[in-house]
Order: C-alpha cells, then sequence, then structure tokens
C-alpha cells in the first residue's frame, strides 16, 4: 500500500520565486522517477523563524504531501540535506495518524447518533440545540468551596 | 483551617483517596477549578505541529512545554501534543527557549 508522507522545507529568504518553483519541480521530478506523485502543494509564503538558523531570521515555508515509498523519500531527503538554499526540512508519515484520526472521528459520530436514536431524537444535532458551554461550567463543582459548609 | 490538605499534592491518585475518606477529607480552603484536557473537550482529534495557533498556548514565555499537572491535558493528548510541538521546533515555528 501506498505510503504519504508531508515534506516541509524552509527556503531561504534570498531565494527568488523562479528558485522556489524550481526547486518544487526538482522535488516533483524525484517523485515521479521513483514512482510516487504529488498530492498537494502549498507554499506559506514568507514567515519569521521563531529563533535564527545561521544568519537567516525568516524563510519560505513550502509544504508537499506526497504519495510514494520510503526509498523515494530517502532520496528526497538526501537531495534537499546537499542543497544550499534549503535551510531546514523535515518528512512527517502521516497515513497511519491520518487513518486513526478518521476512525475515532467516524466513531464518535456514530455513537452519538446511535444515542440520540436511542432517546428518541433525530440523528444529527439541530441548528440551536443545547448550549454546552454553559451547563458544563454549572457541573464543574467537585472542588467548589461551598462542599464543606453543606454539613 | 484544614492546611494539611491543600498542598498535599493534586496527584490523581488522591482523588481515589479522597473518596473513601469521606466528607472531612474533601474539605478544600480554596475553590479549585476542575482541570478539563482541551483537546477532549473540544474534540480535537488531530493535534498537529503545523497548527502554531493551537500549540501556542502549551509553550508559555519561556517555550517550555506546559506540563500536564498546570494544562490539566490527559496523558495520551499530551504525548501527541509533545510530538506536534518537537516537530514544530524543528521547523522553527516555534521557539525551543526565549530568552
Amino acid at each position: 500500500m501506498a505510503r504519504k508522507y508531508e515534506l516541509v522545507y524552509v527556503v531561504s529568504p534570498d531565494a527568488t520565486d523562479a528558485q522556489i518553483t524550481d526547486l518544487h519541480s526538482q522535488v516533483e521530478a524525484i517523485a515521479q522517477r521513483l514512482n510516487g506523485q504529488i498530492e498537494k502543494t502549498d507554499n506559506w509564503g514568507r514567515r519569521k523563524l521563531a529563533y535564527e538558523i545561521g544568519p537567516h531570521k525568516e524563510g519560505t515555508y513550502v509544504l508537499e504531501v506526497i504519495n510514494g515509498g520510503g526509498e523515494l523519500m530517502k532520496e528526497i531527503d538526501r537531495r534537499l540535506k546537499v542543497t544550499d538554499l534549503i535551510i531546514r526540512h523535515t518528512i512527517v508519515r502521516v497515513d497511519e495518524e491520518q487513518s486513526v484520526v478518521e476512525r475515532t472521528r467516524s466513531k464518535r459520530t456514530d455513537m452519538s447518533r446511535r444515542r440520540r436514536v436511542a432517546r428518541g431524537l433525530p440523528p444529527d444535532r439541530q441548528p440551536g440545540e443545547g448550549q454546552r458551554g454553559d451547563v458544563d461550567d454549572d457541573r464543574d463543582d467537585r472542588f467548589d468551596m461551598n462542599e464543606g459548609l453543606e454539613r | 483551617m484544614n492546611g494539611k490538605r491543600s498542598f498535599g499534592g493534586g496527584g490523581r491518585g488522591k482523588t481515589g483517596a479522597q473518596g473513601q475518606q469521606g466528607k472531612d477529607g474533601q474539605r478544600r480552603p480554596m475553590f479549585r477549578r476542575r482541570k478539563v484536557c482541551k483537546f477532549c473537550a473540544d474534540k480535537i482529534d488531530d493535534i498537529n505541529y503545523k497548527d502554531t495557533k493551537l500549540l501556542m498556548p502549551f509553550v508559555p514565555e519561556r517555550a517550555k512545554i506546559l506540563p500536564r499537572r498546570i494544562s490539566g491535558t490527559c496523558a495520551m493528548h499530551q504525548r501527541k501534543l509533545r510530538t506536534a510541538i518537537m516537530r514544530a521546533r524543528q521547523l522553527a515555528l516555534i521557539p525551543y527557549t526565549a530568552e
């Protein structure tokens, strides 16, 4: 089964737009060569770095979501390491985590629907139904100071 | 009044013991809000390293990760939070330290 990775790299602020698109096409070329494909790219634009990396205080962030194998990511990692324009990059495998998140989410909606049906309500929450925020705070009296006064 | 109990450590084991002690043990001199895991309460399943807005409240001034005993985050979510913060730090989205 194909794996899904997220690649984020920080390009030096001196880089021109042409250089950034060039880097993107380089990554794409490697992906194609090792039969993967790029699912999504997202340029976050120039952002201030939380700390200085060498001489840099700013950087352009680019996110790529890539479908492909581990060998492909290894190759991309190697290439990005030797590219001077890139000041930081990370690769994270996301497919497993995403499936877990989806599963818990669907489980939760299923549960709430079943409960609502059991209570004789329509399965989906109606607009304007139940303001949870207020109720939550009222219940929160476990450590209330009034507790001692009851006796 | 009951000064002994107030700083007995807000550990989780204590709550069980309190139940057995009955009413006396539960008396607290000051109001303390029950802490709730933010991620459980808001039903946030996915703690993502790219979402700095979500992570920032958990790294106060000194940029250290806020401990569980203060934030009230549950163990599972604190673990996920930690990996997310560490990834975000690597990409300079969140500082490691602050002067």
